[in-house]
């Protein structure tokens, strides 16, 4: 049991030393000044993303308008139909896989300017189109590639990477400094539990950086975001309680590596690789090991599976075409519509590759979401091993960044993007024309936001991650602690 | 001590002599780091780092080269494999260009993850590279990657950091640098033993590491299309390159530690200078360069070729450019319609149509690569004072895993689709005279359409661009080096 007043003596003492100390202010300055920047540069990124999604949707409407327009012309007989079904607004098929393709969003959540996450790797919008879902699943935004190696200065890379410095540069040293000084020992002396003072010094070392990150962070998220704050405030919690968690375990290995009883250099040095280790090296080993026991797989398979089903289709249309023509002759009474070449000929020869290729490529999708997330899957897992990781996750998931959301925005892509084919192939398998009239319901795409506990299931497991790593911890402080030396 | 007294009361003015005592401090100091169990543990766990990263980076290197290879096999035998078949319609189809690793990966993946692993090479269009590996990683991938490179520029200098924070101030505080400096030892002679004691440790690390990217090179090297010898000479810069900047982290090491009044300010500074560099500032100067200089949307990048490509006919036979290029062909043939024309018109339409196109996709993604470009340079300028933002790119470029290789490929691959198109158009011309509709090229002409081989560059073409980087590394490396001179020629012994 801790004794209180021993505690409470050793919290205020502590805080008039540290209060003395440059070493505190200097890294208020750089809490203020970092998640400062990045709450800017998280702004920026949501700025911007904002306006890339406001000009595909002027993009969508200025196409189906001009469209509209054309078919209206052609209805009404002041405009001749074009001869190319790909031009033909009338064309079901054509206009769905690619003319009236529509822009499905994801729309990023108020916390989103906290963490980059993966949004970085997509584009702000997916052009959704009745052709197979490798035509616009895999498009991507312009960025320059040394950019997304370096990753951004977002508020998830200053709390995963910056938040435990700042913790440690105050509790490297908070057995050995006082020790060093000949002061452990006369503290020890005194009829009070070393346990207890320990404990105030400690809470007062990694409690001042930890409370001033989280107040920072809320007052920087309040002027950014405003009101619409509230409306996060679900996610708000889970950040703040997240930040918490985190600090508590940097604050618990300082804690553990000074129950080691050696000097503030080693100690500084081993928690600098600690924090290597914990945040880059067993990362990189985590990945590396996922990526070698299940490897991404090729996507190069999925092109020749669709490049597969062009060539099978066009064999099995012109077997098809060669049959009809065997039993009807040229000359038919509807002969023209079906030669080779002719507008509808090259609807249906399209019409019968799309099926084709739309087959082959959603099994291979299949297998290549197994295999990622076989390989996610034991990524995960081994994230166990690295607090930094499952912060970094736990960041991602809660500014809706993550692989959580972005699964879902893709699962939900999927299921509207076989809603648009039937829309589209529907009319076209029965060769209906489009009409001015349908183009004002196209199917449109609007992302269901997950719920309540779907969130907490995404940002639990790394939470409760983190808390176990830091109850370990804990529990090593605890016993290194009880064993250290007061005397050098 | 003792052997060094006797060193140093030997003459030391000869060369000789100066080099018995930097020998013999040198030999100290190794014995001191071989005996500090923190320093070996961080050396082996550092050398089983780059063992694991070459070991992992093998692996994907195996695995992606045959699946590369595979692919384009298989991409081939669909080509040729076409059948009979309107020939327009065959360059539509197109092929695929599946862009090879470089040997060197092995040591820096670069951009790699980042950028696109496939082009489709079809009819009228210049295609963006597909297909960033990063986008199936996830995001544990975005925290690190275990390679050579990220080893060499972040773990490397903080092993040189560890190393060297301590040898004067620890000396100092021991109260032995005083002894020494009264035994007549010059600082400079203790600064270069010191000095060529950790260079000897970090050697040691490092050449196994070299020795398994050689035999790496010799196994992933196909010498049909690239010269080993090129390799090695990529290597030999690349090694020119991390030499100056892990020996400038050496040097300012030991500087901070001559300047420094005890050992805890010299790591303090050493850790926030490693910080900075490793860290904060290449961030930052992402971020700075990607807000002042932006990049176009995919969509603006697009909406602007579209336009352009307004100018162009296309299949569109009532466009203004279509019957001006009518007009003039039946007046190049002195005929007055398509039809006499002894050449099919549809196939110099097609090759018509595709040159004013590759004008304009040239345009565009010459632009976008110098906007890159640009980029890229800014972000390195702080390079001469920060080097991780010199040997990233640097690293980048001599291993063949930067942008501008990237680029390089993707011209290729844009060469080789225009091949396609041209051989394609120029059979619709001859061989389609009288304007078939049903005319279908022979199998045997896809059989006679090259497949896709790329001849990644030469160092020679790599170096150029990256001498402003080697310059800010040489330039890192000579201040770090002038400045651990100045630090122990006003070296306090107490």
């Amino acid at each position: 049991m801790v004794n209180t007043t021993a505690f409470m003596a050793a919290m205020r003492c502590e805080w008039r030393i540290l209060r003395l100390d440059p070493a505190l202010w200097l890294v208020q300055v750089m809490i203020v000044a970092t998640v400062a920047y990045a709450l800017h540069n998280g702004g920026v990124m949501v700025e911007r993303h904002n306006a890339a999604v406001a000009a595909a949707m002027t993009e969508e409407a200025g196409r189906l308008a001009h469209l509209r327009q054309s078919l209206a012309d052609i209805e009404s007989g002041s405009a001749a139909p074009p001869s190319m079904p790909f031009r033909d607004p009338r064309n079901a098929l054509f206009m769905g896989s690619g003319a009236a393709a529509t822009h499905a969003v994801l729309p990023l959540q108020p916390l989103a300017l906290t963490a980059v996450g993966q949004s970085d790797l997509y584009p702000a919008t997916l052009r959704v189109s009745a052709a197979t879902r490798d035509t616009f699943i895999f498009s991507d935004e312009i960025a320059n590639p040394s950019h997304l190696l370096s990753g951004s200065f977002d508020l998830a890379f200053v709390l995963v990477f910056l938040y435990p410095l700042w913790i440690l540069a105050l509790t490297y040293n908070l057995v050995s400094g006082e020790r060093e000084q000949g002061t452990l020992a006369l503290t020890a002396a005194c009829p009070v539990p070393l346990r207890s003072v320990l404990a105030g010094k400690l809470l007062v070392r990694a409690g001042l950086p930890m409370l001033f990150t989280l107040a920072v962070v809320v007052v920087g998220l309040f002027i950014a975001l405003g009101d619409a704050l509230l409306s996060a405030i679900t996610a708000l919690l889970a950040l703040l309680l997240a930040i918490t968690l985190y600090g508590v375990f940097w604050a618990g290995l300082a804690a553990a590596i000074n129950g080691l009883g050696r000097d503030s250099a080693y100690n500084a040095l081993l928690l600098v690789v600690s924090w290597i280790a914990l945040l880059l090296v067993v990362p990189a080993l985590i990945n590396g090991w996922s990526e070698w026991r299940h490897p991404s797989p090729s996507r190069a398979e999925m092109v020749l599976a669709v490049r597969a089903a062009a060539v099978d289709g066009d064999r099995e249309r012109d077997a098809s075409l060669a049959r009809y023509q065997e039993e009807h002759g040229h000359s038919h009474s509807n002969g023209d519509a079906l030669q080779r070449g002719s507008y509808r000929e090259r609807t249906q020869r399209r019409l019968a590759v799309q099926e084709l290729a739309m087959r082959r490529v959603e099994e291979i999708m299949v297998v290549h979401d197994q295999r990622l997330l076989q390989q996610q899957a034991l990524s995960s897992r081994l994230g166990y091993l690295s607090p930094a990781l499952l912060m970094h996750l736990a960041l991602a998931e809660i500014a809706g960044t993550g692989h959580g959301r972005y699964g879902a925005f893709f699962n939900q892509v999927e299921q509207f993007h076989r809603g648009w084919r039937d829309f589209f192939i529907s009319k076209a398998k029965t060769e209906t024309w489009l009409e001015v009239a349908d183009y004002s319901h196209f199917p449109r795409f609007s992302f269901v936001e997950v719920r309540a506990p779907a969130f907490f299931g995404r940002v639990a497991p790394s939470v409760v991650g983190i808390t176990v790593l830091l109850f370990c911890i804990a529990l090593v402080a605890t016993r290194t602690l009880r064993r250290c030396r007061v005397v050098g | 001590m003792n052997t060094l007294a006797a060193d140093v009361v030997a003459p030391t003015t000869t060369d000789s002599g100066h080099w018995r005592v930097i020998r013999t401090i040198a030999v100290k100091e190794w014995l001191d780091i071989y005996r500090d169990s923190r320093l070996r543990w961080l050396a082996a766990l550092t050398a089983l780092l780059m063992l694991c990263a070459l070991l992992f980076g093998a692996n994907q290197m195996q695995r992606s080269e045959r699946d590369q290879a595979a692919a384009a096999q298989a991409d081939r035998q669909l080509w040729i494999s076409q059948g009979a078949k309107d020939p327009h319609a065959a360059a539509h189809f197109g092929q695929y260009a599946f862009k090879p690793q470089s040997p060197l990966a092995l040591a820096d993946l670069g951009i790699d993850a980042y950028a696109g692993t496939a082009v489709w090479l079809e009819a009228h269009k210049q295609n963006e590279v597909q297909f960033r590996p990063a986008r199936d990683s996830g995001l544990s991938a975005r925290l690190g990657n275990l390679s050579l490179a990220f080893v060499l520029q972040t773990v490397m200098p903080l092993l040189a950091v560890m190393l060297g924070f301590a040898a004067f101030s620890g000396e100092r505080e021991r109260g032995t640098l005083r002894q020494l400096l009264s035994l007549g030892v010059r600082p400079v002679d203790l600064l270069l033993g010191k000095g060529l004691a950790i260079a000897a440790l970090l050697t040691v690390l490092l050449l196994p590491t070299f020795a398994s990217i050689v035999m790496g090179m010799w196994l992933f090297t196909d010498t049909a299309l690239l010269s080993l010898v090129d390799q090695w000479v990529r290597l030999a810069w690349l090694s020119l390159g991390y030499l100056f900047y892990i020996g400038g982290f050496v040097l300012l090491a030991l500087a901070a530690s001559a300047f420094a009044a005890t050992s805890r300010t010299a790591l303090a500074l050493l850790l926030g200078f490693w910080l900075i560099n490793c860290f904060l500032m290449p961030r930052l100067m992402t971020d700075w360069v990607r807000d002042s200089q932006p990049l176009p949307t995919a969509l603006e990048f697009n909406a602007a070729v579209a336009e352009e490509r307004k100018r162009d006919f296309g299949h569109d036979e009532s466009h203004p450019a279509f019957v001006a290029f009518r007009d003039e062909v039946l007046l190049q043939y002195g005929v007055t319609n398509v039809e006499a024309l002894p050449v099919n018109f549809r196939g110099l339409s097609l090759r018509k149509s595709d040159e004013v196109g590759y004008a304009i996709y040239d345009s565009h993604f010459g632009a976008l690569q110098q906007a890159y470009a640009r980029q890229d340079r800014w972000r390195a300028a702080p390079g001469f004072i920060l080097p991780w933002l010199a040997i990233q790119p640097f690293s980048m470029a001599l291993a063949g895993t930067d942008s501008r290789s990237h680029h390089h490929f993707t011209i290729a691959a844009e060469q080789h689709r225009r091949t396609i198109q041209t051989m394609i158009s120029d059979d619709v011309i001859h061989n389609n005279r009288h304007a078939d509709p049903s005319y279908s090229a022979p199998p045997a002409l896809w059989a006679e359409i090259p497949a896709f081989t790329y001849l990644p560059p030469s160092s020679a073409w790599a170096l150029p661009a990256q001498l402003v980087n080697l310059s800010a590394l040489a330039f890192w490396c000579g201040v770090a080096a002038l400045l651990a001179l100045c630090a122990v020629q006003r070296l306090k012994p107490v």
